[in-house]
């Protein structure tokens, strides 16, 4: 608690010689955390419903049936929107449980945030968060060098992949999807199939930082259409910001905090990518992030 | 120059860049497409219900709901190897048939349909048709019967203590059979004061090697275990109809008769008899998705005649 005075002026200092040094990522300054509230409470969140999948399997308790593809919350369908859609355009067929299942999950992304989904839920995910701590060390220690891509790719996958199901009559990405893949082999055991998707993971450990969650993964497109509207959001309080920009630094998807901060546009962060993972929100020292629902907050 | 230079280098990089995410991106769809159609032909045994393949791997959802209510827990899920439809849910019959439960739980799971909601009962099923593959090794073909040649396999592992679950098996089916005049035989021998599933347990830990002997001699004496094989149609789910008929034909070289297991309309390819079947490979397979047709019947006759 003595340091701590001590150590915000060093910050601040810091932030001084960052101030207005420049938009664009070449300024941001390397991450550290100071807390993990947040995080922590994610990571908790996620592998609890992840062992939920697994114990209503393994040990009969059937709160959470079956795997991330379609699952049953209490009898309640609940349906991936990329995995129905495919389906229903490689079957031509439109069953009514598709709908039940894909309106339960938007309704409730709709409420959570979107692409929450991501960062919340999806295995895949941890496992990269995991992956790209490693991904940073080895860049610190310039043992390998990061390259990015164009993060329209995943809208582009998404397009191909439903043309992809409507021709073959198949649904060709849910054999490759590295997040079905692991949520089944959690439920279900180990499968060839995992090899592709650890392939996945250690191809962008190596090359990418999280390349499949921010560039390709076409599973999250959906979700991304109800963070459009949800008005679960991260709140940015522009008076407390002193614009050090480490928020940046540690975002999964760095372009939704350049928009709203940088350019000043709105008191929201309120590009769809956004995860609502919270980590802008636990490394921001200044209090300027927190957690905001967007309209309710002006009633309130 | 430089600045020509430099554009250069970034053209070259960005066509490094598309054309290695072209190339992954073509291999990986190439992949998916092609690996899993070079083993199309190679057909899985689906749960009950399924529509027909082509239409059942377009609306699979490979979410396993199926496998998670199946009480005997034989369907599985497709890995790499199976080929077409990986995460798509198939059972394989010699390691455990479906046993056609009521209710027909896995196909009440299915969210998408892929196994249809119009079957609510288990004998509608058409999952495929159960064949004698082998008639060779048949041992209704054989005329050989199914406790004896169980127990003569037990004898023949030479250990120094039979296998307990394969002997309470076969000794809790020669007891259903047995009249009770023999099952006076069996109180003498094992001094007991009935014959029933509890006091097996007592007649299991008294047994050595040495009793095999004496059992398999009753086995071969005693009239109702006398006769051949009939396990296909004794563990057959479907009751109300006689899914395997056995027949009596005559061997055209030798003359001599022997029973014939011909499969019925009625059978729906459930693969418990493919379960049970003794012989170390199953004499009765099933073939997924096969239609039962008179025609089939008489290929049957054919492919006997050979042996």
């Amino acid at each position: 608690m003595k340091n701590r005075p001590d150590k915000k002026n060093k910050k601040q200092e810091k932030v001084k010689t960052f101030k207005g040094a420049g938009l664009r990522s070449q300024n941001i300054p390397q991450p550290g955390h100071s807390q993990h509230k947040w995080r922590n409470i994610r990571w908790a969140i996620l592998l609890f419903f992840n062992f939920l999948f697994f114990a209503s399997f393994f040990f009969d308790i059937q709160i959470l049936e079956g795997s991330l593809s379609g699952s049953r919350l209490l009898g309640f369908h609940l349906i991936d929107p990329l995995a129905a859609f495919q389906v229903i355009l490689s079957s031509k067929i439109i069953m009514v449980n598709l709908i039940i299942g894909v309106a339960t999950i938007a309704l409730i992304y709709l409420m959570f945030g979107g692409r929450s989904f991501c960062a919340w839920i999806c295995p895949y995910h941890w496992l990269a968060e995991l992956g790209e701590k490693i991904h940073q060390i080895l860049k610190k220690k310039k043992i390998i060098k990061s390259h990015t891509f164009d993060r329209k790719i995943r809208y582009y996958l998404y397009g191909f992949f439903i043309i992809l199901a409507l021709i073959t009559g198949y649904t060709v990405f849910e054999t490759i999807n590295p997040v079905a893949i692991i949520s089944r082999f959690i439920v279900y055991g180990p499968s060839l199939m995992l090899l592709w998707a650890m392939a996945l993971l250690v191809s962008e450990i190596l090359y990418s930082r999280r390349a499949w969650c921010r560039y390709f993964c076409p599973v999250s497109v959906s979700y991304q259409l109800m963070g459009l509207i949800s008005p679960l959001r991260i709140k940015w309080d522009k008076k407390n910001c002193s614009n050090c920009k480490r928020c940046q630094s540690v975002c999964l998807v760095p372009h939704v905090l350049t928009d709203s901060i940088n350019l000043g546009k709105s008191e929201y962060v309120n590009a769809s990518d956004c995860t609502r993972c919270g980590l802008c929100v636990d490394i921001c020292d200044d209090e300027a992030l927190s957690y905001g629902v967007k309209y309710l907050d002006n009633l309130i | 120059m430089t600045e020509k230079e430099n554009k250069r280098s970034i053209s070259r990089r960005k066509f490094l860049k598309t054309s290695t995410l072209v190339v992954a991106g073509s291999a990986i769809a190439y992949g998916a497409v092609s690996v899993p159609l070079l083993r199309k032909d190679r057909l899985l045994l689906r749960p009950p219900g399924a529509l027909d393949e082509d239409i059942f791997l377009a609306s699979c959802i490979k979410c396993g709901q199926c496998l998670q209510v199946c009480p005997p827990q034989v369907i599985k899920l497709a890995g790499i190897s199976q080929g077409f439809g990986i995460g798509t849910p198939y059972i394989i019959p010699r390691a455990g048939g479906c046993i056609l439960c009521s209710g027909l739980p896995c196909v009440l799971a299915c969210p998408t349909g892929a196994l249809a909601h119009e079957l609510s009962l288990g004998k509608d099923a058409e999952m495929g048709l159960a064949v004698i593959s082998h008639p060779d090794t048949c041992l209704s073909i054989r005329g050989v019967n199914d406790l004896v040649y169980r127990l003569e396999n037990l004898q023949k592992k030479k250990t120094s203590s039979p296998d307990q679950t394969e002997l309470k098996d076969i000794l809790a089916s020669l007891i259903k059979r047995l009249t009770d005049d023999e099952k006076k035989a069996w109180q003498n021998r094992f001094s007991l004061l009935e014959i029933s599933d509890k006091t097996l347990l007592t007649i299991l830990t008294q047994l050595k090697n040495s009793d095999l002997k004496w059992i398999i001699n009753f086995a071969g004496s005693s009239s109702q275990a006398q006769k051949a094989c009939q396990i296909c149609l004794e563990e057959c789910p479907i009751k109300d109809e006689k899914t395997i008929v056995f027949v009596t034909r005559t061997h055209p070289d030798t003359g001599q008769d022997y029973l014939w297991p011909s499969v019925r309309k009625t059978c729906v390819g459930c693969g418990v008899c493919e379960e049970k079947c003794p012989t170390p490979v199953a004499s009765v397979t099933i073939t997924p998705r096969l239609e039962w047709s008179e025609k089939q019947a008489g290929n049957q006759t054919r492919k006997n005649k050979k042996t």
